[in-house]
Formats: structure tokens, C-alpha cells, sequence
């Protein structure tokens, strides 16, 4: 560098934050730093984790993410084949060295045809044809508590339902949940400087091993399913690497288990915490409920962001960037900007404009946010029917230390007036459910079946 | 009123058909909004409204008031 790109180089970046959202006290400072933000610097450079640049007005959030995409780069370049980018993470991930995390680690056209051969599967039109069988999945998870008047929320629900589901799209058997549901929350809420991440990582890893398995055999094996899709995919004219796939597979189970949980457990409190709008969400439902999913997702922005890289020399919203600068585009404070959203530190059910960036902005459109949607509206609208009185008891939550990737929650138990069981419990329908699954080939495409799940009584 | 989605930008939220599920379709394979008609039905013009405000592509542009 130049003394003159020096000198550039510090003006550029003048405007400085010291913003760090992996420091433990993130979490309970989120609202002082981003309305802080929102006043002096809605993009500022800081000089953590190797210095990057950090997007937290609305405004500049849009404005790089929905339309710059000719400026920002996700890739992943792990083997520094290309220009050595770091991919969507900062600091990138000891534990992702070496392998891309899918998709969203990828630019066009590369990005594209992964998404067109899974798209079909993950449409609002793909998604509706298996709420029956989700309805039946949520209703036995309730059933096995209902009669004892408690529940943990996150262990015994919005664990459950996303990471059975998610399996059940992909074409693995759902009895193996358990195998994939610790590593995958665990992986995200253990602090890299825990002294579990040692056992976190080993768990990490059997589940990879487990997930190759189950590759390989449905590669002998046709069966439907998104793995099925991938194997088959058209990726300009060719069949992607193994390795590539293993990265999609795990960026599905990521980005399926984690965050519907995050996005379910929050609502789920505040609605213990606020029991007339419970009953006002309940009762008005049929105008309320698509507003107020909404609502939760841009209040409790499951992820919390994604990092970028400049790919050019660019000046947007005001800031001059360099090709090779990173970048963290903050969902989270994006949907917490006065200048778009009305008392932003408000839940407020009904918001009208509510135009967040919960699903991110731009051309990495979250893939799985129609799954997310239906999941969080199936599980919300059996548990105002069959708990309308529950409590959470706040002594027994546990949030995840950091919001540093995904704004989680561990455990969430609560009590409530205990009611009648309507089937069986878990295990039995997890049996009864692959079975339908397979038979009816729900997981196949919308393009092959339109036909809605059929649950037998 | 006449609405436009711009294909260029739309990604695929769904907010739109949320808000006026009689205007916008979404596409079977990848959820990607279009008008049914780009003539507003009368009495649904503000429902497009709230349409316009709540896309988070800013897609979506109207002309006209009814």
C-alpha cells in the first residue's frame, strides 16, 4: 500500500465503531448500540476481527444487499483458487476451514443453479401441501406433555418440529432427529472459547459423518427429497462434487433447525409475557396471525446477519469501499431503524410497512423462509388452542449467551392447565408419519406432486 | 390503478400476496410474485398499498389512485 492509499484508506474509514457482537455482554446492549448506530454512524468500520465494515441502518442495508449485488461477493474461497474470500462469517469459523457453507457462500451464476434445483421444494405452493402432516407432528409433540400441565418449549416443541420437518424434506429418515438436533443448536450457541466445544465439535463431526451416510445411501437409493435434488443437480451442465453437496447439506440443516427455533421460543415468551395480545392473536387470528409472524421475525431477527466481501471499488450510501473490505450487513439492527419502522423496540402485532430484512435482502432471499413461516404458524396455532394459559417461567429460560450468529434460546419451560390427550405420542407418530411420507411422496417437488399430505385418523 | 412487480427485483417474500392475496400470484416453483392483472380490482387498491409499503425488495410500483 501507498502512503496515499494510506491516507485514503484512513479517511475511508473514518467513521469508526468499535462494534464486536460476539462480546458476552452483546446481547443485552443490542438496543443501546444499534440506536447509537442509527444516530452518529448507520455504517461505520470496525477495527474487531480484522477490521470490516458494519452496516446497520436500513437504508444502507437495503442499499448494499437488495442493490449492489454486482459490489458483494459471499464466496467462500477455501481453497484459494479465486481471490480468497472469507465467505459470510466474521471471523470465518475455525470449524468451517475447508469447506463452503453451501449456497449462500457462492455467487452467481454458481449461487443460481443450486437454488433453482431446490426451489421447487421449498415454494409457498411446495410448503402447503404438507401442513396436514405438520399439524399431525406438533400435535403429538403437545400430546406428550398436555396431560402433565408443563412443557420446555424449546425441548419439547420448536426443537422438535423443525428438525423432524427439515429431515422429512430432505429424505431422511425423521426417527434420526436427535442425531442431528444437539450438534446443530449446539454448534451455534457454544462460545468458541467454551470448554464444551471440544465435545460440541466431536458431535459436530459424527453428525457430518451420519449425513454422509445418508448421501451416499440415497445416492444408491433414489429416494425423494432436497438430497436427491442436489445429487441430481444441473450445475451449468455438470453434477456438483461431493464436497460442495456436503456443504449445501449442511447450510439446509443450519439454516432449517436453528433458526425457526430461535424466531418460535421468542414469540412464544413474549406472548406468556403479553397474555392479553395472546388472547387478542388468538381470537383475531384469521386477520392477525400472517402480521404478527411478521412482527416476531423483524423484532427477534433470528440471524442476526451475513457477512460480504467487496468485490469492487464502490461508493454506496456515502461510503467509499475497497475491493477485498468486509462487510457485516446487521439484519438485526436494519429492522430496528426509526426512519422505517415506528417505535421499532416495539412488538407491535398489527405493524403495517413492516418491510424487515429477516430473511436478508437481495439475491440470498433465505431458501427455507416459507418453511420457516409455516412451521412457526402451525406450531403457534396449536399451542394457543391446547395451552391458552400457559406460563413461562423466567428462572428456567435460558437464552443463548451471544447473538453473535443466531438470537436463540436453549431451554423455555413453562406450565399450564393440564388438558386431554387427542393421539399418540411422539414416537409412534414419527413412525406413522415416515410412513406417509414415503408413501404419499410428499417429499418430492411441487413440479411432479401437487397433492396435499392425506393424515389418516 | 395499475401495479407493476419488478421481476428484476422481486426475490420471492411473499409479503405482497399476504397483503393482497387476490392481486398477486405467486409462482409454484420458486414463490416469485406477479399481478393477475395489472389493473387494480376496485376496492382492493388499498390493500396493494399496503402491499407496495411492506415489500422488502421495493418491487413493487402502482400508478394512479383507482
Amino acid at each position: 500500500m501507498s502512503t496515499q492509499d494510506a491516507i485514503g484508506d484512513e479517511e475511508r474509514k473514518k467513521i469508526k465503531y468499535h462494534f464486536d457482537r460476539h462480546a458476552p455482554d452483546y446481547r443485552e446492549r443490542f438496543e443501546d448500540i444499534t440506536h447509537e448506530m442509527h444516530a452518529k454512524c448507520p455504517i461505520a468500520w470496525t477495527d474487531t476481527h480484522g477490521g470490516h465494515w458494519v452496516a446497520a441502518g436500513n437504508r444502507e442495508v437495503f442499499e448494499l444487499a437488495a442493490r449492489s449485488a454486482e459490489f458483494l461477493s459471499n464466496d467462500h474461497d477455501v481453497n484459494n483458487e479465486r481471490r480468497g474470500y472469507q465467505g459470510i462469517s466474521i471471523p470465518a469459523p475455525a470449524r468451517g476451514k475447508g469447506r463452503r457453507g453451501g449456497f449462500l457462500e457462492m455467487d452467481p451464476p454458481e449461487q443460481r443453479y443450486y437454488r433453482q434445483a431446490l426451489n421447487p421444494y421449498l415454494s409457498p405452493a411446495a410448503i402447503s401441501r404438507w401442513i396436514p402432516w405438520i399439524d399431525e407432528l406438533v400435535r403429538a409433540c403437545i400430546d406428550d406433555r398436555i396431560e402433565s400441565g408443563r412443557i420446555d418449549f424449546v425441548e419439547d416443541l420448536v426443537n422438535i418440529v423443525p428438525a423432524a420437518f427439515t429431515l422429512a424434506m430432505m429424505g431422511i429418515p425423521i426417527k434420526d432427529w436427535t442425531v442431528y438436533c444437539e450438534p446443530a443448536h449446539a454448534a451455534i450457541y457454544t462460545p468458541l472459547d467454551s470448554p464444551d466445544i471440544e465435545r460440541v465439535g466431536q458431535l459436530h463431526m459424527q453428525m457430518g459423518m451420519e449425513l454422509f451416510k445418508q448421501f451416499a445411501h440415497i445416492k444408491e437409493n433414489p429416494r425423494p427429497g432436497l438430497v436427491n435434488a442436489l445429487i441430481n443437480a444441473d450445475i451449468n451442465g455438470q453434477k456438483a462434487p461431493d464436497m460442495e453437496l456436503m456443504g449445501v447439506l449442511g447450510l439446509l440443516i443450519g439454516g432449517g433447525f436453528d433458526t425457526t427455533t430461535a424466531l418460535s421460543s421468542h414469540a412464544i415468551e413474549w406472548l406468556s409475557e403479553n397474555p392479553a395480545e395472546r388472547e387478542r392473536l388468538s381470537r383475531e387470528r384469521d386477520t392477525l396471525l400472517d402480521s404478527a409472524t411478521e412482527e416476531f421475525l423483524r423484532f427477534y431477527t433470528p440471524a442476526v446477519g451475513d457477512g460480504r466481501t467487496i468485490s469492487a471499488d464502490c461508493e454506496v450510501a456515502g461510503v467509499r469501499f475497497k475491493e477485498g473490505d468486509r462487510l457485516w450487513l446487521s439484519w438485526a439492527m436494519a429492522n430496528r431503524d426509526p426512519a422505517v419502522f415506528e417505535e421499532p423496540d416495539q412488538v407491535k402485532m398489527d405493524r403495517e410497512g413492516n418491510r424487515h430484512a429477516s430473511f436478508g435482502l437481495g439475491i440470498h432471499r433465505c431458501i427455507g423462509s416459507n418453511v420457516a413461516r409455516t412451521l412457526f404458524k402451525r406450531m403457534i396455532l396449536q399451542v394457543l388452542d391446547r395451552m391458552p394459559d400457559y406460563v413461562c417461567d423466567p428462572e428456567g429460560t435460558v437464552h443463548y449467551d451471544t447473538i453473535s450468529v443466531i438470537n436463540g434460546m436453549r431451554y423455555l419451560p413453562a406450565t399450564f392447565t393440564p388438558g386431554p390427550r387427542l393421539g399418540p405420542g411422539l414416537e409412534e407418530t414419527l413412525g406413522k408419519l415416515q410412513k406417509v411420507c414415503d408413501e404419499q411422496r410428499l417429499a418430492e417437488p411441487v413440479t411432479v406432486r401437487k397433492k396435499r399430505a392425506e393424515i389418516a385418523g | 390503478m395499475k401495479v407493476k412487480v419488478d421481476q428484476a427485483l422481486c426475490q420471492g417474500h411473499t409479503l405482497c400476496a399476504m397483503k393482497a392475496p387476490d392481486v398477486f400470484e405467486l409462482d409454484d416453483v420458486d414463490g416469485h410474485s406477479s399481478p393477475v392483472s395489472p389493473e387494480v380490482p376496485a376496492g382492493l387498491e388499498s390493500q396493494v398499498v399496503s402491499a407496495v409499503r411492506s415489500c422488502p425488495e421495493r418491487a413493487i410500483s402502482v400508478e394512479g389512485t383507482a
